[in-house]
């Protein structure tokens, strides 16, 4: 502090015989010198925490963070922020499970804040081919990712931050794996995904499409060519329908091959009358796909709405596209023509049994419920499979996908050092996971390369309670104020008391009847007011924001801003009695109450 | 110039003259012509002070706390019950160092409700730490508020003068009263070194732990003590300037007396009046007028009563199980004289009972003729 | 700072910072609510400002001879005083020329509803020029929690100790104030710091005798967790037990609307200091906490806001 101390500005005063009474009974002196901090066993401390919304990305996107600095009017700050943790906010912003806004901590007050769209905001507005401000040198060693899908993306784009040099290798002639071929286009453009790769290739990091393992290169050159290997290959294959005729017909196709012919502009052949077989974001993305090409689409799911995987809001707007859905319904079997055309597809009615293993009611035919659905074109969504078949010899799979250690590392029996993540390793399938996965092997790359122990690390860049990691932190990329990632706010911790309500402002969104006919874009990025305004809802769990509760409540006038420019406040220890009252008040957790010993470590 | 006042009225004149700024004070027989007289001199401009009147004598002297404190000349006059009313603040002003004047109107105090002249109510404050004072004349009481203040702003002790209930209240006398230059000449602005003051912000007031409390209470103490000092200094400027004489005590005919009364207010005109017609019967008798009571003049009593044969202290008051206070303090302050008078307590003129010549005279003549009395209070008057 | 959707408390930094007139050292206890009342009155009065303190805890808290906590005069007197010791500073001040500095009594419940109120009741009808401000903790805590005449009814306290809580229900101190006829009388809170200090700056252009009953949590007295003494103070005024309003010269206005619903049981329940009472006394003291408000707002000219 720059302001001498207060106790130092206290005397007492010195009495030795009954002539040094002051008359009248009158003061001669402060109480600074009764240093009252002597009373405490706990203390209180400012540690910024983790909040839950960051808790609950599997990316351990610091959304505050950026939030904070979108506020502020920095925007290019916060793009710049934002990718510490999370290199694609315009890809995100478009196509992300939104954890985050599931667990955000204003859903008991209101509504959560609109984090998808906020982080679209900064996307947009960033500017992918500025230099990367955090750009090192190389460090000497190199580093293949085969695929270009998110987690290749993101493995990349981590270790060309970490000095590597990167190439990624892709068998389309296009990048962007999943991306680029499995979300339609109305959902992510094409140019945004484009932009992307110009910013990594911005960044030096070597694009080499066309270019297939085990037909264009060998695993054994790429191993001998480069340091390490990321496999991200994904989960570009589907699973069965295991029916009769279900391959020999030109029309019964699966969904994601469909998709992926649509995506590359390649003839695809479909009828006027689509059944969907599927319930997952897959089997909507079909839907409404086909729409769009002009058919009239059913969704036939064996299980009711309630327990439809897909993201509710696109069930909705598929609906009002004019989907139709075939709830509690599965396919019995095909009967086709000679030509291959279909000429019945019967289904089954299905009612709910018991839960399975992730919880939902198994699905049970019901006798002798059978029906026929008129179509003239099946396409299969029931589920992605990965396609390991390069992988031979080299490390072994179980079902579709591949083992790997706590580290992210193929055991391939000492051949090179390869990792793995994305939807080829066990995590689940969603863009934002295989963003993580490409951060933590990363992270798992450069210790290897550093002799550091990765176990020691995880246990300083673990965020919060799951699974995220923090690359700032392992980059010493901290803030001035102390730091405490490993606890988390959740909504318990929050003091509403101090929240006014406020609506939810959303994107504006294309009507139905524009939608369906193009594959256009229909959801718009917030406007800057827009952005500011949703931005204010942010009640900042966790982290301090100079609210000034903690200074205003203190009965001891212990908690003092530190001025000179510095942010936050620091409290005087001489006085704090550790009452906790800053502690309850804090609308936000900020403070901690550690025991006297602890605190003094 | 000479008016013919009323005790209280005389008071009144004597709080103008010394111009204090606040009074706030509480109605009681037989006072409360002095709130009277005080809130006409307000009112019409005479008298430049405020005037609180207040709920209870208890918040009159509480007032006065605050008043004082802030630095400003305050005063108040009560009696009997409003004074033990005030007990509690009567012991925090002494303590607190706080120069106020009060005049106290000699009065019962009830269990057995009497209003006329009784010095109890005064005498049972004596260990509140106040200076007291007791008066024998309207002329007296003007001219001793005036000096109080010079006193008590000196040493920063407050000083309580008493008299009579109605006996001097009430009654009127030639009195002289000073023209108000003369006062100010004597008694110059209240200007204390500490009070309550925004640009150097002090506590007042507060406790005080074992450590400094033993040493704080004997400062209280000392700084009474000082009166014994500095009033005799007081009473010779005033004399200088006024014209007239007073002391912590006085003497009349006792340089050859075998008998000396002790006593205070009014009775003290009496026994004056007996005195000289006993003498001129041929009884060597004389008077000490105990006047200044709180602090104890030790050394001038054992100087004035050290000698004599017979000291007769008559007591207006009386503290059951002890009997009067004044002969009590006088034996004590005597007792370590390797020649003690015998002292003859005698308590007389409670509650107003009229105290004539007559019974002053039997009152010496019993002392004169019987022998050593072993300090039993002698109740003279008392219906058997 | 960004903009939030946070109910910010509205007392200017450079208040909370400038000058501190009420400085740390006091001894008071962890949680105390009379330190943190008198740090926001003081920023609120500023430095012309003496304050009477009575017997109370404050007079502890501000420390013993020869030290002082504040940065203001202060003068202690005697117990049942506060109100006319202020009126006697006030003289003084006033002959001095010193009619701007603010004359504030600052006493507890005890010296308020009980012994000091003869004295106050006096003060306020002669309409002396004073700020009378009572911290009310509701029970003689300085003297280790005897029963007062503000202790609620259900109460434990040690002279109302075990199932024998206090019965009688707390006197009613702001309609004693208001059949004064005063000119100014407020009830505040500490779990609303902004408006204490509002109210303390608008009382400088207010003459006459000014009350202000303040609630005052007292966590050994109360029992309640030092670091809960703001939370369950503001429960006192979300359940409507302590509403938070100013009365000036006879206009009504209700300063804290309560934004959520609290039952008397859930303020209740937070203290241990009721854990003695029945639930026929909870639902005594709901329906008198109801009646009471609803009294309140039908004095509120207009009506309240929907």
């Amino acid at each position: 502090m720059a302001v001498k101390k207060r106790s130092d500005l206290s005397s007492t005063y010195k009495f030795k015989t009954w002539r040094d009474i002051t008359p009248m009974n009158t003061s001669a002196g402060t109480m600074l010198y009764n240093k009252t901090g002597s009373w405490r066993t706990i203390k209180p401390v400012f540690e910024d925490k983790t909040p839950a919304c960051q808790n609950a990305c599997p990316a351990g996107n610091d959304i505050e963070g950026w939030i904070k600095l979108l506020q502020q009017g920095e925007y290019e700050k916060a793009y710049w922020h934002l990718k510490r943790e999370e290199p694609f906010p315009s890809i995100l912003g478009r196509v992300c499970f939104r954890f985050c806004e599931e667990a955000c901590n204003r859903i008991p007050l209101d509504d959560c804040v609109s984090i998808s769209a906020l982080e679209r905001f900064i996307g947009d507005r960033g500017t992918s081919s500025v230099p990367h401000p955090d750009l090192p040198e190389y460090n000497g060693k190199s580093m293949a990712v085969v695929g270009s899908g998110p987690a290749g993306m993101s493995a990349a784009y981590f270790c060309r931050l970490l000095g590597f040099k990167v190439a990624i290798f892709e068998k389309l002639h296009v990048m962007g794996g999943i991306l680029r071929v499995g979300i339609p286009e109305y959902r992510l453009p094409r140019e945004i995904i484009a932009a992307e790769f110009e910013g990594l290739a911005a960044m030096g990091i070597e694009l080499r499409p066309g270019t297939a393992i085990g037909k264009d290169i060998s695993l054994e050159e790429l191993t001998g060519r480069y340091d390490y290997i990321f496999l991200a290959t994904g989960a570009h294959g589907s699973r069965k329908l295991n029916m009769d005729g279900e391959d020999e017909s030109r029309r019964i196709m699966s969904g994601l091959e469909m998709l992926k012919k649509v995506a590359l502009g390649e003839e695809v052949e479909f009828g006027r009358k689509v059944a969907v077989i599927g319930g997952g974001n897959t089997a909507i993305d079909v839907a409404r796909t086909a729409l769009r090409m002009g058919s009239s689409v059913t969704v036939i799911y064996r299980r009711s709405e309630n327990e439809m995987p897909a993201n509710p809001e696109e069930v909705r707007e598929a609906r009002e596209e004019g989907v139709e859905f075939r709830f509690l319904a599965a396919p019995e079997r095909f009967e086709l023509n000679d030509d291959g055309s279909i000429r019945r597809l019967v289904c089954c009615e299905m009612e709910l049994g018991l839960a399975d293993e992730s919880g939902r009611k198994r699905p049970v035919k019901k006798d002798g419920a059978l029906f026929d659905v008129e179509t003239d074109s099946i396409l299969t969504a029931i589920g992605e499979v990965s396609v390991l078949d390069y992988l031979k010899g080299i490390a072994g799979t179980e079902k579709d996908v591949v083992a790997v250690d706590d580290t992210l590392m193929v055991n391939t029996g000492g051949n090179g050092k390869i990792f793995a993540g994305g939807d080829i390793i066990d995590i689940p399938r969603t863009v934002v996971n295989a963003v993580a996965s490409g951060k933590k092997a990363a992270i798992a790359i450069d210790c290897d390369y550093r002799g550091a122990d990765f176990g020691d690390v995880l246990k300083e860049i673990s965020i919060g309670n799951g699974s995220a990691l923090s690359f700032s932190r392992y980059m010493n990329w901290n803030p001035e104020t102390p730091q405490n990632i490993h606890l988390v706010v959740d909504s318990e911790k929050m003091v509403y008391d101090y929240f006014d309500k406020a609506p939810r402002v959303m994107q504006k969104t294309g009507d139905a009847e524009t939608r369906k006919n193009s594959f256009n874009a229909y959801r718009e990025t917030f406007t800057e007011d827009d952005a500011q305004q949703e931005a204010s809802r942010c009640m900042h769990c966790g982290r301090c924001i100079e609210c000034d509760n903690c200074l205003i409540f203190c009965p001891d006038m212990s908690v003092l801003p530190k001025g000179d420019g510095h942010f936050g406040y620091e409290f005087d220890y001489d006085y704090c009695k550790g009452c906790g009252i800053c502690f309850t008040e804090c609308p936000r957790h900020a403070i901690t109450m550690v025991s006297e010993e602890e605190g003094d470590k | 110039m000479r008016q013919l006042l009323k005790g209280n009225y005389a008071v009144a004149e004597g709080a103008r003259l010394c111009r204090v700024k606040v009074v706030s004070a509480y109605p009681i027989t037989p006072q409360t012509t002095i709130v009277e007289r005080l809130s006409e001199m307000c009112a019409s401009g005479e008298l430049d002070a405020k005037f609180i009147k207040v709920e209870s004598e208890h918040s009159a002297m509480a007032t006065l706390v605050g008043a004082s404190s802030a630095g400003v000349r305050a005063f108040t006059a009560t009696s009997s019950n409003g004074l033990l009313l005030m007990h509690e603040v009567l012991h925090w002003v002494a303590g607190a160092r706080l120069p106020i004047v009060m005049t106290n109107v000699n009065r019962a105090v009830s269990g057995g409700w009497n209003i006329w002249a009784d010095q109890t109510d005064s005498i049972s404050q004596r260990d509140t730490g106040w200076l007291q004072i007791y008066c024998e004349s309207s002329q007296e009481v003007l001219d001793s508020v005036i000096m109080a203040y010079r006193l008590a702003e000196k040493i920063l002790m407050p000083v309580m003068l008493t008299y009579d209930a109605f006996f001097l209240s009430h009654t009127t006398e030639v009195v002289d009263v000073p023209d108000i230059e003369l006062v100010d000449a004597f008694l110059p602005p209240y200007r204390p070194e500490y009070k309550i003051d925004i640009d150097n912000p002090r506590m007042f007031g507060g406790l005080i732990s074992p450590d400094h409390f033993y040493e704080h209470r004997y400062t209280v103490h000392r700084a009474s003590l000082e009166a014994l000092e500095y009033y005799p200094e007081v009473c010779r400027e005033f004399r200088d300037i006024f014209g007239r004489e007073y002391d912590i005590t006085e003497e009349y005919r006792t340089d050859d007396a075998e008998v000396i009364v002790v006593t205070a207010g009014t009775i003290t005109s009496v026994v004056r009046i007996t005195v000289d017609r006993m003498r001129e019967a041929g009884s060597k008798v004389g008077l000490m007028k105990l006047r200044m009571f709180r602090p104890v003049p030790v050394d001038r009593w054992r100087n004035i009563l050290g000698n004599v044969a017979k000291v007769v202290v008559i007591d207006r008051n009386l503290s059951p199980g002890l009997g009067g206070v004044f002969a009590n303090e006088v034996q004590s302050a005597l007792y370590p004289l390797e020649n003690r008078p015998s002292i003859y307590p005698v308590v007389a003129g409670l509650g107003g009972r009229d105290v004539t010549p007559a019974d002053i005279e039997g009152i010496i003549n019993h002392a004169l003729s019987s022998d050593d009395p072993a300090g039993v209070p002698l109740f003279w008057g008392l219906k058997q | 700072m960004e903009r939030t959707t946070q109910r910010m408390i509205e007392i200017p930094r450079d208040v909370m910072t400038g000058e501190e007139l009420w400085q740390p050292g006091g001894l008071s206890c962890q949680g105390c609510g009379a330190s943190l009342a008198l740090k926001l009155a003081l920023k609120g009065l500023g430095r012309r400002t003496v304050v009477v303190m009575p017997a109370c805890c404050m007079a502890v808290i501000v420390g013993p001879y020869p030290y002082s906590a504040s940065q203001v005069p202060v003068l202690h007197v005697p117990f049942e005083t506060a109100a006319a010791g202020a009126s006697g500073v006030r003289a003084a001040l006033d002959i001095r020329g010193e009619e701007d500095v603010v004359v504030m009594a600052w006493a507890g419940d005890g010296g308020t509803f009980d012994i000091g109120l003869q004295a106050l009741s006096g003060a306020a009808e002669r309409n002396d020029d004073i700020l009378y401000v009572c911290y009310d903790n509701e029970a003689y805590m300085n003297t280790g929690i005897q029963r007062s005449g503000a202790t609620p009814a259900g109460a434990w306290t040690t002279t109302t100790p075990g199932e024998a809580v206090k019965e009688e229900p707390k006197k009613d101190i702001e309609k004693i104030m208001l059949s004064h006829g005063i000119p100014y009388m407020a009830t505040a809170s500490v779990a609303y710091p902004a408006d204490i200090y509002t109210k303390f700056k608008k009382i400088r252009s207010i003459k006459g005798t000014k009350f202000i009953h303040i609630l005052s949590p007292c966590p050994p007295g109360w029992q309640i967790d030092s670091a809960d003494s703001i939370k369950v103070s503001r429960m006192a005024t979300q359940s409507k037990v302590f509403p938070i309003y100013e009365v000036e010269n006879g206009k009504y206005t209700i300063n804290v609307y309560p934004e959520k619903e609290v039952t008397v049981k859930e303020y209740m329940k937070t203290q241990g200091r009721f854990r003695y009472i029945t639930d026929d006394a909870i639902n005594a003291a709901q329906k008198w906490t109801d009646r009471r408000w609803e009294e309140l707002t039908g004095m509120v000219d207009g009506g309240i806001p929907a």
